[in-house]
């Protein structure tokens, strides 16, 4: 199982947020941050590029929403394997229903507090990897850069 | 046996500094398996993580050989304690292995390969430090995750109950309650509320959208839910949870209690591991606060519906039909009041057939004002159907008012409608009642009089006349000051700021949407307005009053 994962995602503030979260509960997943639905759907078509295991939408966002991402991700039979969690503060049960609809995996509250924020994602992700786990991971270790303990 | 190096000290210092800084397991494999991979003679370093439950491997790490494909089935038997031959032609002369176990966390095993060279003992020892390392660092961890666990729960108590105190919807608050509570503290929420007697699922949240519908298109489950909601609201012990069937690790439910009652039940649904499953007085104090919001929203919603239901019982049901003249009247209630509010307004024809609409607003809400209200429009009704002249009601209702000695005042304003030629004919008569507007059907609008004094304060009542006249088409608008006293945010008020435009909008519309729209006009600037907004309406038709 790949450990990218594509944020698509325009609030800075939340891009920070989300950034500093998933970097404090699950910093060896690898993201990769676009802002706008067609920045990541352009991403998703690019030949040769690295697939995600897992996308975390926003909502409502300029241009295609969260909502149009899952429906034009879930038109590609290739991509359903890939997670799809719309992460957004709305509390309209018919978009909560239309992203079901739609095909997304989760619909999940986005909360103000960050330590709610940190653990809401961090379940999430918990969640969707012992889904698509098949049977176990396997990663080969590199030591983190500058830390001179392997050289010893 | 030989010893551990000085180089070795010094690696050991800086990987428990380093794991004392990580805030992740995935990250402690990164530390702890190359400083064994640069030991002298080792060829690889393999780590493992067992399930908590099964034993099964949950991840795999190393450096020096892949641990891939068939790798695995060698670790897995090395792990378990044997030492299968195929790991020679991988070149390890030796298999050292060390493990730990800590209650509540998945343990680890830490298999060393080595070549002929290495000194056995040395690394033996040096792995049996990392282990120790690994360990406390991991019993950190399940500290900290405690304690963040902790910060959670706080943070979701307190977002809860801002949230839940926002609003008196209980619809709103049902939705609200699992919506939070998934995934921060549970894979799965459900409210359930005691309808009749019996469990109604009214608001469900799946962090899993799809398996939630599956689950709850299974008849089985639920039934399986019913059962146990059913159960929790007789109290008593709860009968054994069929997990398998609700396809999750654990089930807790909570009983919703308002004023004495069980009113319903959260149901919550995981799938995490128990020691991230919240103690049971957690969520029995998160379902303390969403009883207590349902009970709220439930008592202000039937409260609300009262309060229209005994407003309506003051109002007219119809108006009557009069020939060359058209009716048509608005009621809004305040939007944030639960009394009854005091205006009112009736249409009757007199014997003579003359015909009166009248409009009124007893001050303040409540009952008192209702029980007035009632009395001072059928006073004013009954008395001008008799033939009595707008005036000598009035006079008459003043009277009663003091006599009930009731410290309440009633403003009221009488348009005695009359045919001429040409047109209608108009004696407005105002006891300290907003000046009418006539809508006219060439140009727009004019303001009439107002005047008077208000009823029920002067023992001789002061009432101002004027006259005037509806050209076929022109509207006569006679309203409560809920209309033009709505304020804006910045306290202008909708009679100075936006009545003018607004009917000059509604010239010409048809006149049950042109009641409906000016109040609600009216409403809408004044947003969390606070009082009732009456609106009554006379249209001067092509045909002649007799």
């Amino acid at each position: 199982m790949s450990n990218l994962i594509f944020v698509v995602e325009d609030s800075d503030e939340d891009v920070e947020a989300i950034e500093r979260a998933i970097g404090r509960s699950h910093p060896a997943l690898r993201r990769e941050f676009f802002r706008s639905g067609a920045d990541v759907l352009a991403g998703l078509t690019e030949p040769g590029r690295e697939r995600p295991w897992l996308m975390l939408l926003d909502l409502n966002m300029p241009g295609e929403s969260g909502l149009d991402v899952v429906r034009a991700v879930r038109a590609r039979p290739e991509l359903d394997e890939v997670r799809l969690v719309v992460f957004t503060s709305s509390e309209d049960q018919a978009e909560a229903d239309a992203c079901h609809a739609a095909g997304a995996d989760s619909y999940v509250y986005k909360p103000l507090n960050f330590a709610l924020f940190q653990s809401v994602l961090s379940q999430t992700l918990d969640y969707w990897r012992s889904r698509s786990r098949s049977g176990n991971v396997a990663r080969m270790v590199v030591p983190p850069p500058g830390d001179s303990s392997a050289q010893t | 046996m030989g010893d551990p190096d000085l180089g070795w000290a010094a690696t050991l210092h800086r990987m428990w500094t380093s794991v004392g800084r990580i805030s992740a397991r995935d990250e402690l494999a990164q530390l702890i398996l190359p400083p064994l991979q640069a030991l002298p003679g080792v060829v690889a370093v393999w780590g493992l993580r067992h399930a908590p439950d099964d034993g099964s491997i949950l991840e795999y790490r190393w450096t020096g050989v892949p641990l891939e494909g068939a790798n695995r089935d060698l670790a897995r038997a090395a792990a378990s304690g044997r030492t299968p031959e195929e790991l020679s032609a991988l070149g390890f002369a030796g298999m050292l292995r060390d493990r730990f176990d800590l209650p509540g966390e998945a343990a680890g095993t830490i298999l060393v390969a080595v070549d002929e060279t290495a000194d056995v003992p040395v690394v033996q020892a040096c792995l049996g430090q990392v282990i120790e390392v690994t360990r406390e660092a991991i019993r950190r961890l399940g500290q900290r995750r405690a304690e963040h666990a902790q910060q959670t729960r706080d943070a979701l108590l307190a977002e809860a109950s801002l949230q839940m105190d926002a609003v008196l919807d209980t619809t709103q608050t049902m939705q609200r309650v699992p919506r939070m509570a998934v995934p921060a503290i549970a894979e799965g929420c459900l409210v359930f509320v005691i309808e009749d007697g019996r469990p109604v699922l009214r608001s469900s949240v799946h962090v899993d959208m799809r398996r939630l519908a599956t689950l709850l298109g299974d008849p089985a489950v639920v039934a399986h839910l019913d059962h146990l909601v059913g159960r929790a609201v007789l109290g008593g012990p709860l009968p054994d949870v069929d997990t398998a069937l609700l396809s999750t690790r654990a089930v807790d439910l909570q009983p919703l209690h308002a004023r004495g009652e069980v009113v319903g039940a959260l149901v919550f649904l995981f799938d995490r591991e128990a020691s991230a499953i919240p103690p049971s007085s957690f969520l029995r104090d998160l379902a303390s606060r969403a009883a207590l919001a349902i009970d709220n929203g439930t008592r202000y919603e039937r409260r609300s519906q009262d309060v229209v239901t005994m407003q309506q019982h003051l109002l007219p049901t119809r108006l009557p039909a009069v020939e060359g003249l058209e009716f048509a009247a608005a009621y809004l209630v305040g939007d944030r009041i639960l009394e009854v509010g005091g205006d009112f307004y009736d249409v009757v024809t007199g014997p003579d057939g003359t015909v009166a609409a009248l409009i009124g607003d007893v001050c303040g809400r409540g009952v008192d004002a209702a029980a007035l209200t009632g009395m001072a429009r059928h006073t004013l009704a009954a008395l001008l159907q008799e033939g009595h002249t707008p005036q000598r009601a009035m006079a008459r209702l003043n009277a009663r008012l003091r006599l009930d000695g009731s410290w309440r005042f009633v403003t009221a304003g009488v348009a005695r409608l009359r045919s001429v030629a040409g047109g209608v004919a108009v004696e407005w008569v105002s006891a300290g009642h907003p000046a009418p507007v006539v809508l006219r059907h060439a140009s727009g609008p004019e303001r009439g009089h107002g005047g008077g004094a208000i009823l029920g304060v002067l023992g001789e009542p002061r009432i101002s006349e004027s006259e005037l006249f509806l050209a076929p088409g022109d509207t006569l608008i006679i309203f409560t000051d809920g209309l033009t006293e709505s304020r804006g945010p910045d306290g202008v008020m909708f009679e100075d700021d936006a009545l003018g435009e607004t009917l000059d909008r509604l010239r010409g519309r048809p006149l049950d949407e042109l009641v409906h729209e000016l109040s609600t006009a009216s409403a809408a600037f004044g947003g969390s307005r606070t009082d009732d907004i009456a609106v009554l309406a006379i249209r001067a038709g092509k045909e002649q009053l007799r």
